[in-house]
């Protein structure tokens, strides 16, 4: 105080007259000078501080040079003088508050404070300053001119000699207060410079800024916690260097930890119930949110080890799937699954929980254990905890429901997974046709539109969601739209308890067992999927043109339709059996009546009746009862310039404009000026019409639908970019393939006919040769008896030569004349001569 | 994937005039292969590898920043210096300006780097000198290059990161060198900026980062 009184005294001056404020200033200015006293300057800067509110103006035109002065000389020195000169500043620079005149002042101050690197220099070294208010003072000025001028500020602070320590270092200041400025000040420094995130990366950023988010409580921290997220959001975002190196820290695994997830979770373990059940509030979803973000940048982009990517999937579709994380949380975790997912849905299990009525959300029923592609159609067909709120219609709650889907065509990009899913919808060879499997998708999918007044706008939604999904199994698929023609639903009409859909079964896993029908008709086939669609269709029709429905009823239909029209359009793309299939249903009849309905208000159901019309007309290939022949004259007589006339309105609707890839849910009623009564029920409610992959297929096929129109029934298709050249190459393609496949067959049936015959030779073989052994075998046999038969021969002889020469012996003794030279020899010439 | 561990974290740089090879030597390191023709880096690229040191018996997890070596962002590279424990200091046989350059790249690197940094002059692009018996393209001889190196008490090998020769040797080198500086206790562990033993960080108390750190290679 003292230096107050004598300043004041000195400045008033002998005569004690009022002095202006300039006067004041330029004198107090003149004080700054290194050539006072510290003292002095000290007051005077203190001074100057009181006066730079009021009189910004005048203060920063005389005293600016002189604070950077004292700033330079004297606040690392003085901790008081510093505090004081870096306020004074502060305010000067300050574009927060005043008039605009003020905010331009606060800007040329900035440049002025800016024009070199030095005192951006100083203001890093003073980072450095243990002293509380120095350091506060200077980050409070640091965050102010990166506000004002922020480019400048990075590109200085890249040369600054000690910026990135001190900056790091005070980002683990123990005091709060200055750890929480730090973590502000950082935002702005690191905001679009990679070289910034780099260094300060390199320098341990992310260490001390998890060491704070951890500190302040995880997620369920504060506005610190937030910000310290912000900055690793920051650090991350658009940095593959700095992801990279993320990567490499043990940091990834904190994320999933920070959600309460266990990031080592086993594909076959379930997820704890306290990540399934917490408490949530807006801070924490804020907070959340970041650490989601984060993740979802993680997973997107490539260099993640498998592990980390299986760890992080299973987080997100755990939390979207089977948790109680507020709806918004839920939607940017499917949001942020990689589009290339190549994650088992169907084979993780989890368990999905509905709050218990009544109780405030406070308590949780455990449901049934569910796949996650399961959970995942349940929750696009019938909203969060099994539709409870579905008939609301929140936007919320359908951003979630499109996500789901979205997720849904992401999953089922592969043409096998299609396939599968679309298999599962067919009757199984051994149930036999009461097997017929009803997968809750089928089941929203043919639920016909109630005939009675009373419209169900949760089951509207339903059946519109299952349309999306289904589309995206056949879309570009001739496979699954051929396999798709098979199926033949068992009537769900029949089945009551099926009706409100408010149940929860395995989307491709095992169905309710399907009670028997005896009450349906037994001799008529049963009606397959796209009979059933194209009657669905009709009946829409017909009940939105009833006088009786309300604005918003009919509006209800119009979606029922619109949905049921894009189906259509997709799957009868180049698909002619199919178009055989809905004309042979009478579905022809059902598009031409609404095109001729001029007094039409709404213009997308003429517009998409047209463009389905035009797909029929382009793909009716094969031969049937309605031909092109058939159908051109039609077209003619409806004129195609009205079809062409009515399909261009459809680009020209917001409901259509509005779409993209990322936003399908409109605000209701959107295009309101169609009918002024609408208002919506709740406050936010929101609803869908057509979704991106629809508006994507409408503007790359309807120019080719509209020349198709126009062409007689016996040119050859019209189908764009596709000029007589390509058709001829195509054709003769076709040929060389055809011809080619005919020759395998033959070479195959030659091959088999070889084989075959091969095989007879060898059989007979066979068995002659069975036969010539057994033949050799008895001849042997026959051999043996005859040698044995010699032998006893011999003996025979033996005995009868032995007893000749007794009897000869006897004889000679007898006196008789026996011949000698028989005597002799006889051993030799027995065996021959007898 | 799991059970590999390291025992320590070396932080290192890689530096020197632009188009020498840097990027490339980071790239051999790390991947296998050769960048045949890299943009020039912009400002510091990260890449990282685990090596082990046969004599230590240590497995090292290398932290490589690549930094660019135009002059532009030459004061955006000093920050990097600082916590860095080694450093290869990089020259194109076949660039004598490049050779004439690394001294001042070394003075920087001493002016504002650990003092107990390990330094390696690495020549880097030999493969284009093979076969070429008059030396033709060679502008820098081996001798010249390992006489300097031993003056400023650098290490110092040739390497092509085309051929893949040399390159891992180099950071093997360095890394050993540095081992035995923390084994003589030149580094006092934790307090060097570069060097960091795998044990978990102490403040961060979660119970799964630290589980997790022995299997995110």
């Amino acid at each position: 105080m003292e230096f107050f009184s004598q300043t004041y005294v000195a400045l008033r001056g002998p005569t004690g007259a009022p002095q202006t404020a300039a006067d004041t200033i330029g004198k107090l200015s003149d004080r700054l000078s290194p050539a006072t006293l510290l003292a002095d300057r000290r007051a005077a800067v203190l001074a100057l501080k009181g006066l730079a509110r009021d009189c910004k103006h005048d203060v920063g035109d005389r005293a600016l040079p002189g604070l950077l002065e004292v700033l330079s000389n004297d606040a690392e020195v003085d901790a008081e003088i510093g505090k004081a000169v870096l306020e004074t500043l502060n305010i000067l620079c300050d574009v927060e508050e005043g008039l605009s005149t003020s905010k331009e002042v606060g800007f040329k101050h900035t440049d002025y404070v800016l024009a070199n690197e030095k005192t951006v220099h100083i203001l890093f070294a003073l980072l450095g300053d243990s002293n509380f208010y120095t350091r506060l003072a200077t980050l409070q000025y640091l965050s102010t001119l990166l506000q004002n001028r922020r480019q400048v500020v990075q590109s200085y602070f890249l040369k600054a000699p000690t910026g990135t320590g001190s900056v790091v270092s005070v980002l683990e200041d123990k005091r709060e207060v200055i750890r929480n400025e730090a973590i502000m000040m950082v935002q702005g420094l690191i905001s679009q410079s990679p070289d910034i995130q780099k260094v300060l990366a390199f320098e341990g950023a992310f260490e001390k800024l998890f060491n704070t988010v951890t500190q302040e409580g995880g997620v369920e921290g504060g506005a610190v916690a937030n910000a310290a997220l912000t900055c690793v959001d920051g650090l991350l975002r658009f940095n593959t260097s700095n992801q990279s190196y993320f990567r490499e820290t043990p940091l990834p695994p904190v994320l999933c930890s920070l959600l309460l997830f266990p990031p080592s979770l086993q594909n076959r373990d379930s997820a704890p119930q306290e990540f399934a059940l917490q408490f949530w509030d807006g801070q924490k979803q804020a907070n959340a949110t970041l650490v989601v973000g984060i993740i979802g940048m993680l997973i997107g982009t490539k260099g993640s080890s498998a592990q980390e990517a299986s760890a992080f999937t299973r987080c997100l579709v755990e939390m979207a799937l089977a948790s109680n994380a507020p709806t918004p949380l839920k939607t940017q975790a499917l949001r942020l699954l990689p589009s290339n997912l190549n994650f088992p849905l169907s084979e993780i299990v989890l368990t999905p929980y509905m709050p218990v009525p009544e109780t405030n959300g406070e308590e949780w029923d455990r449901l049934e254990p569910a796949s996650a592609l399961d959970a995942l159609t349940e929750l696009a067909l019938h909203g969060e905890y099994n539709g409870l709120e579905s008939a609301k219609r929140i936007k919320e709650g359908l951003e979630l429901r499109a996500a789901a889907v979205s997720v849904f065509e992401n999953f089922v990009r592969k043409d096998e997974i299609k396939l599968a899913i679309v298999q599962a919808m067919l009757p199984t060879e051994d149930t036999g046709p009461s097997g017929v499997p009803m997968t809750p998708l089928l089941h929203a999918l043919i639920t016909p539109p109630s005939s009675t007044s009373s419209l169900d706008s949760a089951s509207v939604t339903s059946t519109h969601l299952a349309a999306l999904l289904f589309s995206h199994l056949l879309r570009s698929s001739p496979r699954a739209k051929s396999l798709a023609r098979l199926i033949t639903p068992p009537p769900a009409s029949t089945h009551p308890e099926h009706g409100a859909g408010n149940f929860f079964v395995p989307a491709d896993g095992a169905p309710p067992p399907p009670p028997p029908h005896p009450e349906f008709d037994d001799d008529e086939p049963p009606q397959t999927l796209l009979h059933i669609l194209s009657e669905n269709l009709s009946l829409s029709f017909l009940s939105r043109s009833r006088a009786s429905t309300s604005d918003r009823e009919s509006r209800e239909w119009d979606r029922l339709v619109v949905g049921y029209l894009c189906l259509l359009s997709q799957w009868l793309w180049e698909d002619p059996e199919s178009v055989r299939d809905f004309l042979d249903a009478g579905g022809f009849g059902v598009l031409v009546e609404p095109i001729n309905q001029t007094s039409e208000v709404d213009s997308i159901v003429p517009a998409l009746c047209a463009f389905l019309l035009g797909i029929c007309y382009e793909f009716d290939r094969e031969p049937g009862e309605i031909t092109r022949t058939t159908i051109y004259p039609i077209l003619s007589r409806l004129s195609v310039d009205t079809l062409v006339g009515r399909m261009a309105r459809l680009r020209e609707d917001d409901r259509f404009k509005a779409v993209g890839p990322d936003s399908v849910v409109l605000p209701y009623p959107s295009a309101s000026y169609l009918q002024p009564s609408l208002k919506p029920e709740t406050e936010d409610e929101g609803e869908i019409w057509f979704d991106w992959a629809f508006v994507d297929f409408w503007k790359s096929n309807y120019y080719t639908i509209q020349r198709g129109l126009s062409t007689e029934p016996d040119q050859l298709s019209s189908a764009s970019g596709q000029n007589a050249e390509t058709v001829m190459l195509v054709a003769s393609l076709r040929d060389v393939i055809r011809n080619q496949s005919e020759e395998i067959e033959r070479l195959q049936r030659q091959l088999k006919d070889r084989s075959s015959s091969q095989e007879d030779e060898l059989i007979a073989l066979k068995k002659q040769v069975d036969t010539l052994s057994s033949e050799l075998q008895v001849s042997e046999e026959r051999r043996r008896d005859t040698e044995k038969e010699q032998e006893d021969l011999l003996v025979l002889l033996d005995e009868v030569t032995s007893k000749r020469k007794r009897d000869k012996a006897r004889l000679r003794e007898a006196g008789q004349e026996v011949s000698e030279d028989e005597g002799d020899d006889d051993d030799d010439d027995d065996g021959n001569s007898e | 994937m799991s059970g590999i561990t390291w025992h320590y974290v070396l932080k290192f740089i890689i530096t020197g005039d632009a188009a020498v090879g840097k990027s490339s030597l980071l790239i051999r390191l790390t991947d296998q292969r050769f960048l045949a023709n890299p943009d020039p880096t912009l400002g510091v690229e990260f890449g990282s590898k685990l090596i082990t040191i046969p004599e230590e018996d240590k497995i090292v997890k290398l932290q490589c920043w690549d930094t660019a070596g135009t002059e532009s962002f030459r004061s955006i590279t000093r920050s990097y210096y600082r916590g860095a424990a080694g450093c290869l200091l990089v020259y194109d046989v076949t660039s004598r300006k490049s050779f004439t350059n690394t001294r001042s790249w070394l003075a920087d690197v001493r002016e504002h780097a650990d003092p107990h940094l390990t330094c390696i002059l690495v020549g880097n692009k030999v493969d284009l000198c093979e076969g070429d018996l008059n030396g033709r393209r060679r502008e820098v001889p081996t001798e010249e290059a390992e006489l300097w190196a031993k003056e400023e008490g650098l290490l110092f090998v040739e390497a092509s990161a085309k051929s893949g020769q040399n390159v891992e040797d180099a950071f093997v080198r360095a890394a050993s060198d540095i081992l035995s500086k923390i084994r003589r206790g030149v580094f006092d562990d934790d307090r060097s900026p570069g060097v960091k033993l795998s044990k978990p960080n102490g403040d961060l108390a979660l119970e799964q980062g630290r589980a997790k750190q022995a299997c995110c290679s």
